[in-house]
C-alpha cells in the first residue's frame, strides 16, 4: 500500500495534472503514465515487436468517447423509432432488396462479434499506453456494432412485410454454403492469427479498405431500392470505422522501423488481402448487384475507386517508399472484381433452396445492364439463366432444380478449402487455377494457387468440415426442414426462387425433387485442370 | 465528366464496357498506385450539410483539388494534401458549441492519416509516425 502511494505520488510528481478539463490535455496526462505492460506479460504473445511509443491519432478520453457514442446512438434510433416508423420505411423497401439484406446484415454481424475479441486481442499485445487506448475504444465499437447489425434484422422482422429470414437467419445460415467463408475471413482472419496479423486482417484490409464499399457504398444502393433503414445505421457504424483505421495504421507504424518485425510484414499483408478480399469481393457485388432492382454503378468502378486507387493508392502506394510492395495476388484480384460476384450469383441461384432469401433471376433489363458493364455476361452466365427459366426454375410443379441440372451438365460444385467458398471450375469466370491435393488419404480442393499456397504453409489452421462432407447423404428437403428453413405455417420454404407471394414452394415440393446431398469429389472423378 | 483528376468518376471509372475493363485489367494497373490524395465522407445532417456549404466548399478557393459529389446518405470530398476541418470554425458559423467530437458524430470514413489536433480534425496524405509525428497542442 506504502509503496503504491508512493507510485502515484511520484507519477505525479513528473505528470502534473492538467491545468484545464479539455479532454486532449487530460488525455496527454493520462498517457505520459508509463506504465510497464511489458512486466505483466501479455496472454497473447506475438511476433512483431510492437513500439511502446506509438501514438493514437484520435486522442480519445472516456468521457468524450462516451458523449460522442451517446448522441450516434440518440441520433441513429431516434430516427429508426420515430421518424422512419411514421413514413412506414420497412414497406418501401424494394423486396428483392429487402431479401438481400437477410443476409447481408446477418453475416456482417458475425464480422463485428469476431473484431469484438480481435481488438481486444490487440489490446493485449500492444505496449503502448496510447495504443492500447485506441484498441480498447474499438472493442466497445464493435460490441455497438454487433447489436447495430442485428438490429437491421430485427427492425426488418418487425416492418418488413415478409420477416421470414430476417427472424430467424442465425439459425438457418448453419446450412447455408455461403456461409463459412464469412466464418474463415472474418473469424479465423479477425482473431485467430498472431495479433499483429489479426490487426492487419481487420484494420487494415477489411476495415480500411471493404468496409468502404460494404458499408458506405452499400448505402447509395439501399437508398436506390427504397431502403432508408439501413443507410441510418450503416453510415453511423462507419463513424467508428476510421478510428480503427487508424488504429491499423499505427500498428503498421509500430512495426515497420523495427527490421526483425518489418521481415514478417510483407506476407502477412499478402496473405490478409487475399483472404479477406477472396470472401468480400463477391459476396458485396453479389449483394449490390444481384440484389437490388435499381442499380447505381458497376461494382467492378466502386472496386477500382475504394480498394484500387484509393486504398491500394493512399495506404500501400505512400508506404512502398519505406518497403510495402505491391501484393503478388493484385492482378487475379482485380480479374476477381469483375467477375468472380457473377460466379457466386451462379452457384447461389443453383443452391437457392439453402439461402433463405426469396431470389429471382435477373430480368430482361438486368440482363441488359450486366452485359453493357460486363461485356461477355450473357453468353457466359445469361444464357444459363435464360435455360433454367425455360425449366420451369420457379415453378414448384415443374420439377426443376438447378443443382440437378449443374451436375448432369458435367458442372460439379466444390468447396475451396481454404476460403470455404463453393466454386465450379467449369463456369467460373474469375480467377481461376483448380487443383487438388491430398493429405492423410483425404482430398482437399483448391479454386485458385493463393489459397492453396496458405493451405500448404499452415494446413492446421484450415481444419474444417465443409458443406458436402457435413450433409453428404441428407435428402434436401428433410436438411431444410432440420435447419429451420420453412415459414410459421410449418411448411412453406423460407428460401424461394422468385418473390411473388403465390406459387411458393413448400417441403413437399422440394421433396419431389429427391435430391440427396452428394459429396462431388467422391462422386464425379473430377480432375485438376493442370 | 469533371476535368478534376479527383473527380467521382475520374481515371479509368469514366471509361464505361469493354473499354474500362480493358484499361481495368490491363498491364498498365496490375502494380498499385501511388496517390497523394485523401478521402472524406460525411454522413448527412443538419450541421453537416452546413458545413459543407459555408466551409468545405469554400475551400476550394485555395486547394482546387477538392471535389465534393452528393452520394444520397453521404457526401463524399477528395483532395490532394490535406483537409482541415476547424470545429471552431464550424461553432461559430453554427452558432452553438461544436467541438471536433461532435463533427466526428458524423464522419463516415476517411482513406488517408487522420488525426484531431486541439478543436481541428485533419486528415492528410503525410505518413504520421514515420515521415512526420502525430502532432499534439499539448
Amino acid at each position: 500500500m506504502a509503496s503504491s502511494n508512493l507510485a502515484v505520488k511520484e507519477a505525479l510528481k513528473a505528470n502534473p495534472v492538467p491545468s484545464s478539463v479539455d479532454p486532449q490535455e487530460v488525455h496527454k496526462w493520462l498517457q505520459d503514465f508509463s506504465w510497464d505492460f511489458k512486466a505483466k506479460g501479455g496472454k497473447y504473445p506475438t511476433k512483431y515487436n510492437l513500439d511502446v511509443n506509438t501514438r493514437e491519432q484520435f486522442k480519445l478520453t472516456a468521457k468524450e468517447y462516451a458523449r460522442m457514442e451517446s448522441i450516434k446512438e440518440e441520433r441513429q434510433y431516434g430516427t429508426l423509432l420515430d421518424g422512419l416508423d411514421r413514413l412506414d420505411a420497412g414497406n418501401k423497401v424494394h423486396p428483392k432488396w429487402g431479401e438481400a439484406m437477410k443476409v447481408i446484415s446477418n453475416f456482417l454481424e458475425v464480422g463485428e462479434y469476431a473484431a469484438i475479441a480481435g481488438s481486444a486481442l490487440l489490446w493485449d499485445a500492444a505496449q503502448s499506453p496510447e495504443q492500447k487506448n485506441g484498441y480498447l475504444a474499438q472493442v466497445m465499437d464493435e460490441v455497438r456494432h454487433t447489436n447495430q447489425t442485428a438490429y437491421v434484422n430485427y427492425y426488418y422482422g418487425k416492418h418488413y412485410y415478409d420477416p421470414a429470414g430476417h427472424t430467424n437467419m442465425r439459425q438457418f445460415r448453419s446450412v447455408n454454403p455461403l456461409y463459412p467463408g464469412v466464418r474463415r475471413a472474418f473469424g479465423d482472419g479477425f482473431l485467430a492469427g498472431d495479433a499483429v496479423e489479426s490487426s492487419i486482417n481487420l484494420q487494415v484490409v477489411a476495415e480500411a479498405c471493404f468496409t468502404n464499399p460494404l458499408i458506405v457504398s452499400l448505402t447509395e444502393w439501399a437508398a436506390a431500392n427504397g431502403d432508408e433503414i439501413t443507410p441510418t445505421v450503416y453510415l453511423s457504424i462507419e463513424t467508428d470505422e476510421l478510428r480503427h483505421m487508424a488504429n491499423g495504421y499505427q500498428t503498421l507504424v509500430s512495426v515497420m522501423t523495427d527490421p526483425e518485425s518489418f521481415k514478417y510484414l510483407q506476407t502477412d499483408l499478402d496473405n490478409a488481402f487475399w483472404t479477406q478480399h477472396k470472401y468480400l469481393t463477391p459476396f458485396v457485388g453479389f449483394g449490390l448487384e444481384y440484389g437490388s432492382k435499381y442499380k447505381v454503378e458497376p461494382w467492378v468502378k466502386s472496386w477500382n475507386r475504394w480498394v484500387y486507387e484509393d486504398w491500394a493508392g493512399i495506404w500501400l502506394g505512400r508506404l512502398q517508399k519505406f518497403g510495402i510492395k505491391s501484393p503478388k495476388c493484385l492482378a487475379d484480384a482485380k480479374k476477381d472484381a469483375m467477375w468472380a460476384h457473377h460466379d457466386l450469383a451462379l452457384l447461389a441461384a443453383a443452391l437457392w433452396p439453402l439461402t433463405g432469401i426469396r431470389m429471382e433471376l435477373p430480368d430482361e433489363e438486368a440482363m441488359n445492364w450486366f452485359e453493357a458493364n460486363y461485356p461477355g455476361w450473357y453468353d457466359h452466365y445469361g444464357k444459363i439463366y435464360n435455360e433454367w427459366k425455360s425449366l420451369g426454375f420457379e415453378d414448384p410443379k415443374a420439377g426443376f432444380c438447378p443443382l440437378v441440372w449443374m451436375m448432369q451438365n458435367g458442372h460439379g460444385i466444390f468447396i475451396d478449402h481454404t476460403s470455404t467458398l463453393p466454386f465450379c471450375p467449369t463456369l467460373s469466370k474469375s480467377a481461376s487455377n483448380p487443383s487438388f491435393l491430398e493429405m492423410n488419404g483425404k482430398r482437399f480442393a483448391f479454386s485458385e494457387g493463393h489459397g492453396e499456397r496458405q493451405w500448404l504453409q499452415e494446413p492446421e489452421r484450415y481444419e474444417f468440415q465443409n458443406f458436402f462432407e457435413q450433409y453428404e447423404g441428407w435428402e434436401l428437403s428433410e436438411l431444410v426442414k432440420a435447419a429451420g428453413g420453412v415459414r410459421s405455417d410449418g411448411k412453406t420454404l423460407l428460401s424461394q426462387p422468385h418473390l411473388r407471394s403465390t406459387d411458393m414452394w413448400t417441403l413437399e415440393d422440394l421433396k419431389r425433387l429427391n435430391i440427396v446431398i452428394p459429396d462431388p469429389m467422391k462422386i464425379m472423378n473430377w480432375q485438376p485442370v493442370h | 465528366m469533371t476535368k478534376n483528376t479527383n473527380g467521382y468518376n475520374s481515371g479509368t471509372n469514366a471509361k464505361s464496357g469493354q473499354a474500362f475493363m480493358d484499361e481495368f485489367l490491363g498491364d498498365a494497373t496490375s502494380k498499385i498506385p501511388t496517390s497523394d490524395a485523401v478521402v472524406v465522407a460525411l454522413m448527412k445532417s443538419e450541421e453537416i450539410d452546413a458545413i459543407i456549404q459555408e466551409i468545405v466548399i469554400p475551400m476550394r478557393e485555395e486547394n482546387p483539388s477538392i471535389a465534393i459529389e452528393d452520394r444520397g446518405g453521404y457526401y463524399w470530398i477528395k483532395a490532394t494534401g490535406k483537409l482541415t476541418f476547424d470545429c471552431d470554425e464550424a461553432s461559430e458559423m453554427l452558432g452553438k458549441k461544436y467541438t471536433v467530437y461532435d463533427l466526428l458524430v458524423n464522419v463516415s470514413t476517411t482513406v488517408g492519416r487522420a488525426f484531431t489536433l486541439g478543436n481541428k480534425f485533419i486528415v492528410t496524405n503525410e505518413l504520421l509516425g514515420l515521415e512526420s509525428k502525430v502532432e499534439s497542442v499539448y
